[in-house]
């Protein structure tokens, strides 16, 4: 579970300072990490046999994910702090690792339990890793930087429906509730860094 | 698996927010009042979250009841399944969660997409039930809500859940109220956002694809039902409360003045007070399931409340009885006294319509 209060600070931080280059560098920077495992995992099924119809969404999702780590790279005013990079890494660790274990030998391609697992941490960013929120009223919806959010967020919405037509249709023979319960692992995995994440972009 | 069954545990929380589980799934509710009282269990709207019945709760608790308010699965603090959840199951969580609490029976009021769910559970779990109160809601999909509903849904896939919160301001309530709220709208479009995942809602909304009409199973529904309508409710309009009223025979159909679809969140006060006095109704046994047709009094402090209704409640305009036009009056005139435009007709003025005969228009009667 998210807390509420963490994007309340966090907006309450950004308002008082605007995106200064410190605050655009962490919100890139584990943005950026994140997609970056949806995008090794999204590249590494393209090419899997029988895919069908199926290919055509992976191989646009991983473009659209490549396109937003290079749009933030792009619109992001970088901090020359290299503390902020090993911060960030601290924070993402958990996800850094679950992608870790997806892409492990032999690697999805040969591991259907894993191909499930990338579809469910996939969804969890996507779903759960959301900064419209952060962004102040004060803001200008014209700075580059609050633009590219808030497409990286709109994009987010419309690939997450490949992950939920994956999550319904695909390993049926797993039990509901034991499918259930793994995509929930993801959210919660996913919830504990984004949790860390609003509490490092809040502190002054 | 029985009710009973499918709750495994009860953890009680801080305060008066507190977490059930429901299989895996967690329920978050809150229940306020007094034990031994009657409860009233209120069930949420699509994008709506238990937090907002507490200004009911804090209505009615005073005035001798037990609240009862939680998110649904895939609403606010409950769990948000990303598989499916099927609309059936709501409730029987409902059952369940009214198990876990150790109540027998309960007065429901709901709307929206918590009213489908209320009358679900008025049918198959009827024996639960003092009452119902179903507000802006409807038993089947109208061809006009089966549109409504995939344009919904095709706005929060393709273009994102802000979008389907800008659509939804303008549907539920009125330009009073959004003038009246305008700088405040982006601060509660942003706390919904929070609070809404829009997978979530999307499996709810997905969840109509497997709807089937409860309207064969309404006259199932025994107890005394209440259904409310916003009178220029055109999210689900007139027909939908109309097809409820026609087939629940201990019911009366409430047309809530001047409102739109989320009158309780616009209008709490004459909601709290149509609600207070249909539960009144019931717990003295002065209700009277007529199938008739009121209107609230806008008046919370008048002694009468409901206001009999004149005219066809099913449509927006009422059609007074066509009056014979008066004679023109031919003047006699001088032969070169042509006026240079012609004069008009008298048909194109008519004069107003006395009141007798607007009434005389009455399609419908009610049985007051």
């Amino acid at each position: 579970m998210i807390d509420p209060v963490g994007f309340d600070q966090a907006r309450d931080r950004i308002a008082a300072t605007g995106f200064t280059p410190e605050i655009q560098s962490k919100i890139a920077l584990v943005l950026s990490a994140a997609k970056n495992g949806n995008l090794m995992f999204q590249a590494s099924l393209q090419w899997m046999p029988g895919l069908g119809l199926l290919q055509q969404f992976l191989i646009s999702q991983s473009a659209r994910e490549l396109e937003a780590v290079t749009l933030l790279a792009r619109t992001t005013q970088w901090a020359s702090n290299p503390a902020l990079a090993l911060e960030a890494n601290r924070i993402v660790a958990p996800l850094i690792t679950a992608w870790g274990q997806i892409m492990m030998p032999p690697g999805p391609m040969f591991n259907p339990r894993a191909v499930y697992r990338g579809i469910s941490l996939g969804h969890a960013q996507l779903a759960r890793i959301r900064l419209l929120p952060v962004i102040p009223d004060n803001a200008d919806p014209l700075d580059p930087y609050v633009v590219a959010l808030s497409r990286i967020e709109q994009e987010n919405g419309r690939m997450l429906q490949t992950q939920i037509r994956l999550l319904k249709n695909i390993e049926a023979d797993i039990p509901l509730g034991e499918r259930e319960t793994l995509v929930e692992q993801d959210q919660e995995l996913v919830d504990g860094v984004f949790n860390a994440f609003l509490a490092w972009l809040s502190a002054t | 698996m029985s009710s009973k069954d499918l709750f495994h545990r009860l953890i009680l929380v801080h305060r008066n927010m507190s977490t059930a589980y429901f299989d895996h799934h967690q329920v978050n509710f809150e229940l306020a009042g007094d034990l031994d009282r009657p409860v009233i269990t209120f069930l949420n709207g699509l994008t709506q979250n238990a937090n907002l019945w507490k200004s009911y709760a804090e209505y009615f608790v005073p005035r001798g009841y037990r609240v009862l308010a939680y998110d649904m699965i895939g609403q606010g603090r409950s769990s948000k399944p990303v598989i499916d959840i099927p609309l059936a199951a709501h409730a029987d969580m409902l059952a369940a969660l009214l198990d876990e609490l150790k109540i027998d029976k309960t007065h429901l009021a709901s709307i929206s997409f918590g009213g489908i769910i209320a009358l679900d559970f008025a049918i198959r779990y009827g024996q639960r039930l003092h009452s119902l109160v179903a507000m802006s809601t409807f038993a089947e999909l109208t061809p006009q809500l089966e549109f409504l509903g995939t344009v919904m849904t095709q706005g929060l896939t393709d273009v994102g859940l802000p979008y389907m919160q800008s659509m939804l301001y303008p549907m539920n309530m009125s330009s009073a109220w959004i003038a009246a709220n305008r700088e405040r709208i982006p601060a509660m479009k942003r706390a919904g956002y929070i609070g809404n995942d829009a997978y979530a809602m999307q499996n709810l909304m997905e969840s109509f694809t497997a709807f089937k009409p409860l309207t064969p199973d309404l006259h199932k529904i025994k107890v005394p039902t209440l259904i409310m309508n916003g009178e220029f409710d055109f999210f689900t309009p007139r027909e939908c409360h109309e097809l409820m009223r026609s087939k629940i025979a201990n019911s009366r159909l409430l047309i809530i003045q001047h409102a739109y679809h989320a009158f309780t969140l616009e209008m709490p006060t004459v909601t709290m007070r149509q609600i207070e006095v249909f539960l009144g109704q019931v717990d003295t046994g002065a209700w009277k399931g007529d199938q008739s047709v009121w209107i609230a009094n806008e008046d919370t402090a008048a002694p009468e409340q409901w206001l009999p209704i004149a005219g066809d409640w099913m449509r927006a305009v009422q059609i007074a009885a066509p009056v014979k036009a008066p004679e023109p009056v031919v003047a006699k005139s001088p032969a070169n006294s042509a006026p240079r435009r012609p004069a008009k007709s008298p048909a194109a003025t008519p004069a107003p319509l006395p009141v007798a005969a607007v009434r005389k228009t009455v399609t419908r009667k009610t049985k007051p």
